[in-house]
C-alpha cells in the first residue's frame, strides 16, 4: 500500500530535510507525508495555515514561512487569518485595515497598534460644524474638517471670539465692543 | 495532481483533517487502533476545517478555506469533487442528514448557515441573522434537529432549530467561551462540545437540559466527535486527538500523528448509519 510511507522505486524522497514521503496508487505521484514545521503541499512548497511565505521559491526569491504578521489584530482563535503566499492580514479586528493591519479604517482614527480594543475609535464629526464628510477626519489625532471659525477634534463649537454655529455656515465674530467688554 | 484514497477496512473510524489531508483512525471497544491510523486523502492545495461523514454512500465531505469550497470524496476509491464553490468565504462546519439527504455549513465570514443537497444543488441560506463566529454544526436526522456554536467572545452560544429553519432557539448561552467543536450522539441523545475558553468538555441532553461537565482543564479544543462511550477532540496546543471516556470523565488516549502540525475538524465515520426514519420521504 503505497500510501503507508514508501518511496516509490527505493528512490531518495524529494522532500526537504530529508522528511518522508508515500506514492499515491493510481497517479503514481510522490507526495512528502512529514513536511517540516509550517509548511504543507505535495513538495512542501506552500506555507500552513498561520504562516506566510515562499520556502521553495516558486514565486521569487524563497521567503521562509513566518507566522501570520497582523500586529496583535486578529483573533487567535480565528483560522486563515493571513494569506498563505503574500501574509496579508484577512480578518482585522477592531476597526483596523491594512495588510498587517497597521491602520485604522476609513471613518475611524487612532493608533492600530495600540494595545487595547478601543484603538480605533469612529470619526463622529459633528454635522453642523464639518465640511465635507462625516466620515473624514485625520488617521491618528481625529481631527474632522471644519467650517469656518470652528474647532474641536469634532468641529463641535465655535473658537473662542466667535458664536452662533449653523449647520452648513459655521461661526459668526462676536464684534464685541473692546472698550465696553471684558472679552 | 490527483490525491487518492485506500479503501477503509471495516469497521468505525475517526477522520480527522490536518492541513493538507484527511487522516483517519480505526476504532474498536476501547478506543483508537492507532498503530493503524493511516492518510485518507492527501489534498496538498487545501487547508482544510471541517469533516463530515455520510454512512448511507459512504462518502467523507469536508471544508476548504483556501478555494474556498466544499468537496467530497468516496471512501471506496475516487477523486475527490468540489460540490459548492461560489459564494463561500470561511466554511469551517459541515453536519450531514443521511436521511434527508441534506448537508448544512456554517461560513463564519459570511455569518450564515446553509442547507444543500448532498450534490451542492438546491442551495439555500438557512439562517443569516445573530451569527457572528459560527464555526461548528451538527444534525439529528432522527428527530429533525440541528445544532450549533457561536465563538462570538461577547455573547457565545449553542443553537438549536428544525431542519426546515424554524423553531430557532438558544439551547446554552451563559458559562461559554469559545465553543469550538460540537458533537451529537444519536445512540444516547447526548449533545457535547469542547470549549478553548473555559477548557472544558460538557455533555447535555438538548430535551432535559441537564448539561454536565466531561473534564476540564484541557488545552485549546478544537473539533469533537463521539464513538461509544468516548469522546474524540482534537487540541491545538497538544497537536493531538485526544480520547475522554464519557462516564468516568478522564482522558484515556492520546494519538499523535506523524506530521506534527495544526489539527481540524474531527468526525465518526460509522461502519453502519445509526437508526432512523426520514419523515419527509413521502414528499
Amino acid at each position: 500500500n503505497a500510501l503507508t510511507g514508501s518511496p516509490g522505486d527505493c528512490q531518495p524522497c524529494p522532500c526537504p530535510e530529508q522528511t518522508s514521503c508515500a506514492q499515491v496508487p493510481v497517479t503514481g505521484e510522490v507526495v512528502c507525508t512529514n513536511c517540516p514545521p509550517g509548511r504543507r503541499g505535495t513538495r512542501c512548497e506552500i506555507c500552513d495555515d498561520g504562516f506566510y511565505g515562499d520556502p521553495l521559491g516558486r514565486n521569487g526569491i524563497a521567503r521562509p514561512c513566518t507566522v501570520c504578521d497582523c500586529h496583535g489584530n486578529v483573533d487567535p482563535n480565528a483560522v486563515g487569518v493571513c494569506d498563505h503566499l503574500t501574509g496579508r492580514c484577512l480578518k482585522c479586528l477592531y476597526h483596523t485595515e491594512g495588510d498587517h493591519c497597521q491602520h485604522c479604517q476609513q471613518g475611524y482614527y487612532g493608533n492600530a497598534l495600540d494595545q487595547n480594543a478601543n484603538k480605533c475609535k469612529p470619526c463622529s464629526c459633528n454635522p453642523a460644524g464639518t465640511a465635507g464628510d462625516l466620515d473624514d477626519c485625520h488617521p491618528h489625532s481625529g481631527q474632522c474638517f471644519c467650517l469656518g471659525h470652528v474647532t474641536g477634534r469634532d468641529c463641535g463649537h465655535c473658537r473662542i471670539g466667535y458664536f452662533n454655529l449653523r449647520p452648513g455656515q459655521g461661526c459668526e465674530r462676536c464684534n464685541c465692543n473692546p472698550i465696553g467688554s471684558s472679552s | 495532481p490527483r490525491p487518492d484514497i485506500t479503501p477503509l477496512p471495516a469497521g468505525t473510524h475517526l477522520l480527522f483533517a490536518q492541513s493538507g489531508k484527511i487522516e483517519h483512525i480505526p476504532l474498536e471497544s476501547q478506543g483508537m487502533k492507532k498503530s493503524e491510523a493511516k492518510t485518507l486523502l492527501h489534498l496538498p492545495g487545501m487547508v482544510v476545517i471541517a469533516v463530515a461523514y455520510d454512512c448511507v454512500d459512504k462518502m467523507v465531505y469536508w471544508t476548504d478555506i483556501t478555494g474556498p469550497s466544499i468537496s467530497r470524496a468516496s471512501l471506496s476509491g475516487g477523486e475527490p469533487v468540489a460540490i459548492v464553490r461560489a459564494d463561500l468565504e470561511s466554511p469551517e462546519g459541515i453536519a450531514i442528514d443521511h436521511l434527508g439527504r441534506n448537508m448544512f455549513w456554517t461560513d463564519s465570514m459570511r455569518d450564515r448557515i446553509e442547507v444543500a443537497a448532498l450534490d451542492g444543488s438546491k442551495r439555500r441560506v438557512l439562517f443569516d441573522t445573530e451569527l457572528v463566529n459560527p464555526r461548528p454544526i451538527v444534525a439529528d436526522p432522527a428527530n429533525g434537529h440541528l445544532y450549533w456554536a457561536d465563538w462570538n467572545r461577547d455573547a457565545p452560544k449553542i443553537e438549536t432549530s428544525y431542519m426546515d429553519g424554524t423553531n430557532r432557539k438558544i439551547l446554552v448561552k451563559d458559562n461559554l467561551g469559545l465553543p469550538n467543536g460540537l458533537t451529537y450522539d444519536p445512540r444516547t441523545s447526548l449533545l457535547c462540545w469542547a470549549d478553548a475558553g473555559t477548557r472544558k468538555v460538557e455533555c447535555m441532553s438538548p430535551s432535559q437540559g441537564d448539561r454536565r461537565k466531561v473534564v476540564e482543564g484541557i488545552q485549546y479544543p478544537f473539533g469533537i466527535a463521539s464513538s461509544g462511550r468516548n469522546l474524540y477532540y482534537t487540541d491545538w496546543r497538544r497537536d493531538a486527538v485526544l480520547a475522554v471516556d464519557r462516564s468516568a470523565g478522564k482522558e484515556m488516549e492520546e494519538f499523535l500523528p506523524q506530521k506534527r502540525s495544526r489539527l481540524y475538524g474531527i468526525a465518526t465515520a460509522y461502519a453502519q448509519c445509526p437508526s432512523g426514519q426520514n419523515y419527509c420521504a413521502v414528499n
